[in-house]
């Protein structure tokens, strides 16, 4: 495997899980002010960018735990 | 054999000393003129000029003029420069290409090389040469806006506007304290202007910096995050076609295992498992758009750091403390810059990539 790619994709690990979760909340507070249903789209957002921020890491970590398992097994 | 000269660093000790010596100077006169030690020490009467103002980091470019109704900010002036540059320097450098190069032609050589083995071996021979381009271009212009802006003149120019008081703006007077006498201030859009006179008018004064680094302005990072983002879309659906937009709408085993329905045949896993997949499409297509907001503000979060903080380490002991935090900012430009080319191509091996474990 390449060391750059695994450098520079865990480069944007940090950044991707606040902009996730940033997002998410504050679309839910945007959607609360609009609809007047607080807090409940807040939690919901926040709930959404956590699950994007988990799937998303999750899939930037697997082909380096793929590779690690592969190295054990063979 | 001529008699090796005793010394450090290519230069003999009596003139190491001498650099030494104007070092301490300047720190101890910058430690005095800075807030710091004004604060420490007292004013001990240097001159006026040698008082740093307190810096005004500004987060929005101020338009400097327009264009056909186009603004024209600070920033992008800044943009041009950058451009130019890049132009100038390809130009000479490509103006008369030697076998034996010269000194430019060879750190030029020796960068984009080192730029294009990089591509290859994270791309491959055949893409490599196909992504090159915008990679190299994404690199010198995010590189090259970061170091211009460290250069004299950048947010050291300052343009100075008089423009008349708003009506309905809350008047204060301030009242004379020390050397300063009575004067009255105004809030205009949360900051304060002094208000002075001009041509026996009353007006407030508004001062823009002339240029200021391009990627310091939220729209640069913004624009360049889009361009990445149409160059992954571009060349994945150039590659894979529809394939590409699979992964993110991902409808076809739902209706699948929804039509066996019909025909007889209930498959609870399989609708189960096709709603899955649309959620996973779905996940998949928020995570994309969330990439361009990261990296936006990864580049403009850190640029903009940096020239804060030299603002703030060239105003606290002026002349000195901000040398080694240049040195960090030069550091952090080319990080950035290979940071955001690196990903882009990274990403758009990704997506030419049928499947997607085999880009590693």
């Amino acid at each position: 495997m390449n060391r750059w790619v695994a450098a520079l994709r865990l480069t944007g690990v940090g950044f991707f899980i606040a902009a996730c979760i940033l997002i998410g909340t504050f679309t839910g507070l945007w959607l609360d002010g609009k609809l007047n249903t607080e807090p409940l789209f807040m939690i919901g957002g926040l709930l959404v960018g956590l699950v994007v921020a988990i799937y998303g890491v999750y899939r930037m970590i697997r082909p380096l735990m793929g590779n690690k398992q592969d190295k054990e097994n063979g | 054999m001529a008699e090796r000269k005793r010394g450090c660093l290519g230069c003999s000790f009596p003139i190491l000393i001498i650099i030494a010596v104007v070092f301490l100077a300047l720190f101890v006169i910058g430690f005095l003129a800075g807030p710091i030690g004004q604060n420490m020490i007292g004013d001990v009467g240097l001159p006026d000029w040698m008082k740093v103002p307190s810096p005004e980091p500004h987060l929005p470019a101020p338009e400097l003029f327009s264009v056909f109704g186009l603004p024209i900010t600070n920033t992008i002036l800044a943009s041009w420069i950058t451009v130019i540059v890049l132009v100038v320097i390809s130009y000479v450098v490509t103006r008369r290409m030697k076998i034996v190069p010269s000194r430019l032609q060879t750190i030029f050589e020796a960068l984009l090389g080192w730029l294009f083995d990089l591509c290859k071996s994270i791309a491959g021979d055949k893409n490599a040469r196909r992504f090159y381009p915008v990679i190299a271009t994404i690199f010198l212009y995010v590189l090259f806006n970061a170091w211009l802006s460290l250069v004299p003149g950048f947010g050291s120019i300052e343009l100075i506007e008089h423009k008349p008081i708003p009506e309905n703006a809350h008047i204060e007077i301030i009242p004379a304290e020390g050397d300063k006498p009575e004067h009255k201030v105004v809030l205009v859009d949360h900051k304060e202007y002094e208000i002075i006179n001009v041509d026996g008018k009353e007006m407030i004064e508004v001062r823009h910096e002339l240029i200021r680094g391009a990627n310091t302005d939220v729209n640069t990072p913004l624009a360049l995050a889009f361009i990445s983002f149409f160059f992954v879309a571009y060349f994945g659906l150039k590659s894979l076609g529809i394939g590409w937009l699979r992964q993110y709408f991902n409808f076809g085993p739902f209706f699948r295992s929804f039509g066996n329905i019909f025909k007889g045949k209930f498959d609870f896993m399989g609708v189960f498992a096709g709603v899955i997949e649309i959620i996973v499409g779905f996940l998949e297509l928020l995570s994309r758009f969330i990439t361009v907001i990261s990296f936006t503000f990864r580049l403009f979060g850190n640029m903009t750091a940096g020239e804060i903080l030299l603002l703030i380490t060239a105003f606290l002991i002026p002349w000195i403390l901000a040398l080694p935090f240049y040195g960090l900012e030069l550091l952090i430009g080319a990080i950035q810059a290979f940071i955001f080319a690196g990903l882009t191509l990274v990403f758009v091996t990704m997506a030419v990539t049928p499947h997607e474990g085999e880009a590693y």
